[in-house]
C-alpha cells in the first residue's frame, strides 16, 4: 500500500466531526486561495472607512486572549507550584501554540503584502504597538513550540532534547507569562490610538491594563471549557476536581478587572457614556453576561464543584470577552452615521476554517501524541538511558545540561 | 518616526483659506496629473453633496468638499478642500510597524511603499482618514497625499498650491500661522475665529480659514494632543513591565520551589546513596528523592 493509501484509509476511520472538520479547513483554505488571486477588496466587505473587519477582530484580537490558556496554567502550575493541576498544562500548550500559529495564518491572510512579513524584524519601529505584538507573537510562538516539543519527543523517544527541554522548563514558563503580558496588554493599547474613533464605553486609558486582566480569566476559562470537552467526547478522565482549583481563582480576577473596568470607564473616559443605546446595551451584556453573572456563579461553592456548572460559567466567561474584543475592535469603531460593516462570506468562510482547523489538529495531536499521558514523575530524563547504570552516583546533583554531553 | 527634532515653524505648509476658495477643483485635477492617478468613474451626487469623487480613495489624494448652505435667503456653496494634513506629530508613523512613514523636516509626511507590509494600521490611526488603500490589488499597498515632496525637495511648490487660483498660500508653518492670525485680525466679520490645524492632533502643516463654524463645514473634532503621546504613555512601560513580571515570577518560583529543594538535598545527604555499578533500579533512584 502506498502511503497516500495509507493516509486515506487513516482518515476514513475518523469520526465524522472530523471529516466535517477537515471540509470546513478545505473550504477556508480554498476561500483564502480566491483572496490572494482576487484581492481584499473583491473578496472582503473592507474599505477604507473600515480597513479592519472580522480577520482583525476575530482572528487576531479575539484569538489571542482565547489562547491565553497555556501561559497561565504555566504560572498557575510552575510558579505559584500547584503542582496538582500539573496534568492540565500540556493539553492547554498544545491548545495556546495551535492557536498562536492560527493567529500568525490570520494576520498573513489580513496583511496586503504577507510576504513582507519579516520587514516587522529588520525596521523597528519602537513606537508601534503592532511592531511589539508582531514580535511578541513570533517569541511567544517560538517558546510554545518548545514546551510543545516535550510530548513530540517523548513520542519518538529522542530523550537528549527532552533533558534540554526539562532544563529549559522554568525558564520557559516565565518567558511565556512576560511575553504573553506584554502582547495580550498591547493588544489593547492598538486601540488607545483611535482616540475620536472608539466610543468612550470602551476607550480609556487602562485599556491595556483591561486587556491582560480579561485575558487572564479567559485563559482560565478555556482551560475549563476545554477539559471538560475532552472528558465528555474523547473519553480522558474528568478533571472537575482539579478545575475547582481553577475556578476558585476566577472569581478574584473578574472582580479585580470588574473594578478597574468601571472605575476606568467612569473616571477615566471622555466623551458622551450613553449617547448610542445600541453600544450601551452591548456594554451592559458584556459587564453583566460576562463577567457579573459567572463571578457570581464561582463564589458559589456547588457551583465550582458541580461540572456542568463549571462549564456554563466558564462559557459566559468566554462568551464575555468574545463580545468585548468585537466591542472594542469593530462595534465601538463604528461611527454613528458610517454604514454597518458585515463579514463577507470568504472572511466568514477563512475565520470558519481557522476555528476548524484548530479543534481538528487539537484531536489529531492527541490521537498521534502524548498529550495526555503526561506522567513528570516517572520518567527521570535526567540521566542518560544508556548511562543508567554508571552515573547514578551523580545523583540529582547531576544537571541534565551534562547529559547532553553523553 | 523621525529621529532628529524638527523646528515645526520651519516646516513648509498649506494656508487654505476657504472663504477664498471658487470651488474650481484645479488642485484636485494638478494633483492627479502629478502624481499620475487614474480617473475614477463618478456619478452626481453618489455622495453626501454635490462633490465628486465622493471620497478620497487610492486614486484621489485630494478633494473639494461641497456644503450647501444658505445666506440672506440665497443658496451658497462653501468649500473645504480634503488633503493629507501633514501632522507634526502623525500617528500614522508612530503605529506603522515597519515605521514606513515618516515626518520629513521640509514638512511632508511621506510613505515609504518598499517597507509597508498592509497592515492598515495607519488607516485606523489617522483622525482625519487620509491614508487609502489599494483595495483593487491582490497586494495592496497604501496611497496618499505625499505633500509633493519630490516637488519641494526641487524648489518647487505643490501641484495643488501653484494650480489653486485664490486659495492657497505655501511657506513656513511660522509664515503661515502669522498670515491667517492676521487676516483673522483684520477681517474678523469674515471668518470663523480659529485655525483648524493650529493646534489639532498636536499641530499639522494644513492651516485652515472658515467662515462657517468648522463642524458645519465637516471639519473633523480633533484631540489638540498629538495622537503618538495616548499609545507611548503604555508602550514606554513595556521594558519595566517584562523586566518586573520576569523577575517577579522568577522570584516567586525560587520561594515556592525552595522548600521541596531543601526538603530534597536534605534526603540525599541522609540517604548516603552509594555508587552500583552492576544494577540500578528505576526504583531505588526514585526512593533516593
Amino acid at each position: 500500500m502506498t502511503a497516500a493509501k495509507l493516509i486515506i484509509n487513516e482518515i476514513r476511520g475518523y469520526h465524522r466531526f472530523l471529516k466535517f472538520m477537515i471540509v470546513l479547513v478545505v473550504l477556508g483554505a480554498l476561500a483564502s486561495l480566491v483572496r490572494f488571486i482576487f484581492g481584499l477588496g473583491v473578496t472582503t466587505n473592507l474599505n477604507d472607512v473600515y480597513p479592519w473587519g472580522l480577520w482583525i477582530s476575530f482572528d487576531v484580537v479575539t484569538a489571542v486572549p482565547l489562547a491565553a490558556g497555556a501561559f497561565t496554567l504555566g504560572a498557575i502550575v510552575h510558579c505559584f507550584h500547584i503542582k496538582k493541576l500539573e496534568p492540565l498544562v500540556r493539553p492547554a500548550i498544545v491548545t495556546g501554540f495551535l492557536g498562536y500559529s492560527l493567529v500568525s495564518v490570520g494576520l498573513l491572510l489580513d496583511l496586503g503584502q504577507p510576504q513582507r512579513a519579516w520587514h516587522t524584524m529588520v525596521y523597528w519601529n519602537v513606537h508601534s504597538p503592532m511592531f511589539e505584538v508582531s514580535m511578541c507573537i513570533m517569541a511567544y510562538t517560538t517558546v510554545l513550540f518548545m514546551e510543545f516539543l516535550s510530548p513530540v519527543c517523548e513520542k519518538l523517544g529522542y530523550h537528549v532534547p527532552l533533558r534540554v527541554l526539562r532544563w529549559l522548563e522554568m525558564p520557559l514558563v516565565i518567558g511565556a507569562a512576560s511575553i504573553s503580558t506584554l502582547h495580550q496588554s498591547s493588544l489593547g493599547t492598538f486601540f488607545l490610538i483611535a482616540v475620536d474613533k472608539l466610543h468612550a464605553l470602551w476607550y480609556n486609558p487602562l485599556l491595556p491594563l483591561l486587556f491582560w486582566l480579561s485575558a487572564i480569566f479567559t485563559g482560565i476559562s478555556i482551560i475549563i471549557l476545554e477539559a471538560t470537552m475532552v472528558h465528555r467526547f474523547m473519553g480522558q478522565p474528568d478533571e472537575s476536581e482539579l478545575l475547582e482549583v481553577l475556578t476558585k481563582i476566577l472569581p478574584w480576577v473578574l472582580g479585580v478587572y470588574l473594578v478597574v473596568k468601571l472605575g476606568a470607564t467612569t473616571l477615566l473616559s471622555h466623551g458622551p457614556l450613553f449617547d448610542r443605546p445600541s453600544l450601551l446595551a452591548l456594554f451592559v451584556v458584556e459587564i453583566i453576561i460576562g463577567v457579573i453573572v459567572p463571578m457570581f456563579m464561582f463564589m458559589k461553592q456547588e457551583c465550582r464543584e458541580n461540572q456542568r456548572m463549571q462549564l456554563r460559567g466558564a462559557s459566559l466567561v468566554i462568551f464575555g470577552l468574545v463580545l468585548n474584543r468585537f466591542n472594542v475592535s469593530m462595534f465601538g469603531m463604528e461611527q454613528a452615521d458610517q454604514a454597518i460593516y458585515y463579514p463577507s462570506i470568504i472572511e466568514s468562510l477563512v475565520t470558519i476554517g481557522i476555528i476548524a482547523a484548530h479543534v481538528l489538529f487539537f484531536v489529531l495531536l492527541a490521537k498521534y501524541f502524548p498529550i495526555f499521558e503526561h506522567h513528570p514523575e516517572t520518567v527521570d530524563y535526567s540521566i542518560p538511558d544508556h548511562a543508567h547504570s554508571t552515573t547514578v552516583e551523580h545523583g540529582h546533583a547531576h544537571r541534565p545540561d551534562n547529559g547532553v554531553v553523553h | 518616526m523621525s529621529s532628529t527634532p524638527i523646528n515645526f515653524d520651519k516646516t513648509k505648509s498649506f494656508l487654505i483659506d476657504t472663504t477664498k476658495c471658487t470651488g474650481c477643483r484645479g488642485c484636485q485635477v494638478a494633483c492627479k496629473q502629478w502624481n499620475q492617478l487614474k480617473a475614477e468613474n463618478t456619478k452626481f451626487f453618489s455622495g453626501e453633496g454635490y462633490q465628486n469623487p465622493p471620497l478620497m480613495s487610492e486614486y484621489t489624494f485630494t478633494r473639494v468638499k461641497f456644503k450647501d448652505y444658505q445666506k440672506n435667503g440665497q443658496n451658497e456653496f462653501a468649500f473645504y478642500k480634503e488633503m493629507c494634513m501633514h501632522c507634526n506629530e502623525p500617528a500614522c508613523a508612530s503605529v506603522c510597524p515597519v515605521g514606513a512613514f515618516n515626518k520629513t523636516a521640509e514638512g511632508p509626511v511621506v510613505y515609504d511603499a518598499g517597507r509597508c507590509i498592509g497592515c492598515r494600521f495607519c488607516m485606523i490611526a489617522c483622525p482625519f482618514g487620509v491614508p487609502k488603500y489599494e483595495w483593487s490589488k491582490a497586494f495592496p499597498l497604501v496611497r496618499k497625499c505625499t505633500g509633493c515632496y519630490s516637488r519641494i525637495k526641487e524648489g518647487l511648490q505643490p501641484a495643488c498650491a501653484t494650480a489653486c487660483p485664490t486659495a492657497i498660500t505655501y511657506g513656513s508653518r511660522g509664515d503661515m500661522l502669522k498670515e491667517a492670525e492676521r487676516r483673522l485680525n483684520n477681517r474678523p466679520e469674515r471668518y470663523h475665529q480659529a485655525i483648524y490645524g493650529k493646534e489639532e492632533a498636536g499641530g499639522t502643516s494644513v492651516l485652515y480659514l472658515t467662515h462657517q463654524p468648522l463642524d458645519e463645514l465637516g471639519f473633523k473634532p480633533v484631540t489638540k494632543r498629538p495622537l503618538p503621546s495616548y499609545t507611548w504613555q503604555a508602550l514606554r512601560l513595556v521594558p519595566g513591565i517584562f523586566l518586573t513580571v520576569g523577575g517577579g515570577l522568577s522570584l516567586l518560583s525560587w520561594f515556592t520551589h525552595r522548600t521541596e529543594r531543601v526538603r530534597r538535598e536534605e534526603a540525599f545527604k541522609n540517604s548516603k546513596v552509594q555508587p552500583e555499578v552492576e544494577t540500578t533500579e528505576a526504583g531505588t533512584k526514585e526512593e533516593s528523592r
